[in-house]
């Protein structure tokens, strides 16, 4: 089949029998690759009702047909699970190198099942695979864990690794690779944990097919040219995401003290200019890509080398928190990501415990000690610590910010900020309806990379409540997380402006497969919706109320900056969710119609 | 009294889909940003001769300018 490595790797860890199996051609007709793949297996395979930290969960693992080829950024690797954070689907993106070994190795999945008696390591070489003892790695920091890999191995063995918090079931564990790359949110790497797998090493030397190999070169030189010639590729190579955080701060989107507002008056402390200045190192890149966003920063105040930290983390890990100095928040990011959680998370779950201390909700004899007032910095690292190793308090925040609220209480719940139990990733919703709109209905929780939407706001009118905006957050849903179907990265289309449709003839020429855009959408919309029913399946009582934001969105306006005294009516929330729902298809509680799911090719399949 | 407008990516459509265009000296980069129909709320950095300044930064005559929009997002 040309274009994938054509088999599925099954891990029986129970058993400890292995298995490949053909990739199957109707599911690479249906959903392409990709998280598309980590849809479909989910919903089939997985048994309704299923633990998330049960054996009968299942962590699948996929690349896509554009993987590991010359296409920019093709480095896109999907993890799919039911997710321990929220009880539902779960699908986190990684970059890096893993995704293209896993093609080299011949394969396009790979399904881990059941649960091992005893620490291992999954080992394969192209043809080679085997369950490997990992006792003396059980433990260990990822980045000390990859290292001895790659000493052990050799350069060439790529290296998926879980911490500390995936062993001890932090419920937003996350996958490291490549000393700094994760697969981050809704607790893909707490699955790994829970299956006593602590790490996936694989090489592979096979060839990937393509079908028409002058077509692909022309195709993918054409791709690789417009990211050259792009405008902005100096910048965004300068900067990465970073470049986000001053203008978030400016238009008051930049989380602050546990988004009570978006605006943050240290905010120049941690802005992309000042961390390039004071902590940048060099650039790096994944496979294949020609605007690397990644930065290697050395911190001298704290003896640390980092990949990161990138805007996500400053939101969440800096001014959500109040803490200014850039060169902390690269610490946190190390300390998260050596300990294997989830930077997004955990900053917001922070956030949260200091707004509860700091209203008097909880007080030093909860906290074991620590001074959780906004800007500590020291009792952050503290807490990152504690809530990797579930010590203390540490284990109420590692079962994530809305079990956390629920049982501490106390009017505590409002100023949770997720939705079906994520944390929200970090632009603060205010008044950017189109975005709050995103965050509500994305479909694993309050997570931004679906549906970016939020300039779409600035430029039509943030408290703006019309149909064009919802079908602007609809269309970025169906069409941004086809890049992770693909197994390429979104940010050459995203930072560097490249024209979609280059895509489309590399496609073709790689799988042989005619496909426009609008089929792809197409692909899209069946995967946001068979996701949803996944949810729906698996969550007595699915439904609107699943999709309501934190109130702080509606009913407490910003006191400071940009957005100061500015709010999202709760009227208009309901309006917002009526609109689309009727632009999807879905019925007034926000389940897929049968005509949706005749129309997308969906009815056979969920029967 | 001119200089140019280099705008970045997605912005281009603002101008037609060309890569530059010229633009008054004696302007603010968010003025002259307003009058082009692009909304400097949108725009994440601005570059001129290569250093970074502020929308508020008057454009000097020969001055390149370019701007970086967050459309498509993170």
């Amino acid at each position: 089949m040309n274009g994938y490595g054509g088999q599925i790797l099954r891990v029986n860890l129970t058993t400890g029998k292995i298995t490949k199996e053909a990739t199957p051609p109707d599911v690479v007709r249906d959903f392409i690759g990709g998280r598309g793949f980590g849809a479909y297996f989910l919903f089939k395979e997985i048994p309704r009702g299923a633990d998330p930290l049960g054996a009968a969960n299942k962590l699948i693992i996929s690349s896509g047909p554009l993987s590991g080829l010359m296409i920019p950024g093709a480095g896109k690797c999907d993890f799919t699970t039911k997710s321990p954070l929220t009880g539902g689907y779960a699908s986190a993106s990684m970059g890096g190198h893993f995704t293209a070994e896993i093609k080299y190795a011949g394969l396009d999945s790979i399904i881990l099942e059941g649960i091992s008696p005893k620490p291992v390591y999954l080992f394969i070489d192209d043809d080679k695979v085997e369950l490997r003892d990992a006792a003396d790695l059980w433990g260990k920091g990822t980045i000390a864990v990859e290292k001895h890999f790659k000493e052990k191995l050799g350069e060439e063995f790529q290296v998926a690794v879980i911490g500390p918090g995936g062993e001890n079931g932090v419920s937003y564990a996350c996958i490291n690779h490549d000393f700094g790359r994760q697969a981050g949110r809704g607790g893909v790497g707490t699955v790994m944990g829970v299956k006593k797998v602590k790490a996936i090493v694989i090489h592979g030397t096979k060839s990937i097919s393509v079908a028409d190999v002058a077509a692909y070169r022309k195709a993918g030189m054409a791709l690789y040219k417009a990211c050259k010639d792009a405008e902005g590729l100096k910048d965004w190579t300068r900067y990465g995401t970073t470049i986000v955080t001053s203008w978030c701060d400016e238009v008051g989107a930049l989380p602050t003290r546990n988004f009570s507002a978006g605006s943050f008056e240290g905010g120049k402390g941690l802005y992309g200019q000042t961390m390039r200045e004071k902590i940048v190192i060099t650039d790096k890149g994944c496979f294949g890509c020609p605007s690397p966003c990644g930065k290697y920063s050395r911190s001298k105040k704290y003896n640390i080398n980092v990949e990161g930290p990138e805007y996500e983390t400053i939101g969440l890990m800096g001014s959500n928190l109040g803490i200014d100095d850039i060169e902390a928040v690269a610490q946190a990011n190390l300390l998260c990501d050596d300990l294997g959680i989830d930077t997004i998370s955990a900053g917001n779950a922070i956030g949260w415990a200091m707004e509860c201390y700091e209203k008097g909700i909880l007080t030093k004899k909860d906290t074991d000690g620590l001074e959780l007032k906004f800007g500590n910095i020291e009792a952050t690292f503290e807490l990152i610590e504690k809530i990797a190793r579930r010590e203390g308090f540490g284990a109420l925040l590692a079962d994530g910010v809305k079990r956390a609220s629920q049982k501490v209480g106390q009017g505590s719940e409002k100023f949770a900020i997720h939705v079906k139990g994520m944390e929200q990733s970090a632009y603060a919703t205010h008044n950017a309806t189109a975005m709050l709109l995103a965050y509500m209905t994305c479909d694993v929780g309050a997570h931004h990379n679906r549906s970016w939407a939020i300039t779409y706001d600035l430029q039509v009118g943030r408290d703006k409540v019309v149909p064009e905006k919802v079908a602007r957050v609809i269309w970025l849903q169906n069409f941004r997380p086809m890049f992770d179907v693909l197994g390429a990265c979104r940010l050459q289309w995203v930072e560097l402006g490249i024209d979609r449709d280059l895509y489309c003839p590399a496609l073709e020429a790689i799988t042989g497969v005619h496909r426009t855009w609008e089929d792809l959408e197409k692909v899209g919309a069946r995967i946001w919706n068979l996701t949803r029913l996944y949810w729906a399946r698996e969550n007595e009582g699915f439904g609107r109320q699943w999709d309501m934001p934190s109130p702080r969105f509606y009913e407490e306006a910003p006191k400071t900056g940009a957005t100061k005294g500015q709010i999202t009516r709760f009227e208009d929330v309901n309006t917002l969710l009526d609109m689309y729902y009727e632009q999807r298809g879905w019925t007034t509680d926000g389940l897929p119609a049968p005509a949706t799911l005749e129309q997308l090719g969906l009815a056979e399949l969920i029967t | 009294m001119s200089a140019t407008l280099r705008p970045s990516g997605a912005l281009r459509s603002y101008i037609g889909g060309k890569d530059e265009i010229a633009v008054e000296a004696g302007h603010t980069v968010r003025e002259t940003l307003s009058a082009l129909n692009i909304p400097p709320e949108v725009i994440a950095l601005v570059v001129v001769n290569e250093q970074q300044q502020s929308k508020d930064y008057v454009i000097q005559e020969g001055d390149v300018v370019r701007v970086l929009a967050v459309i498509g997002g993170g």
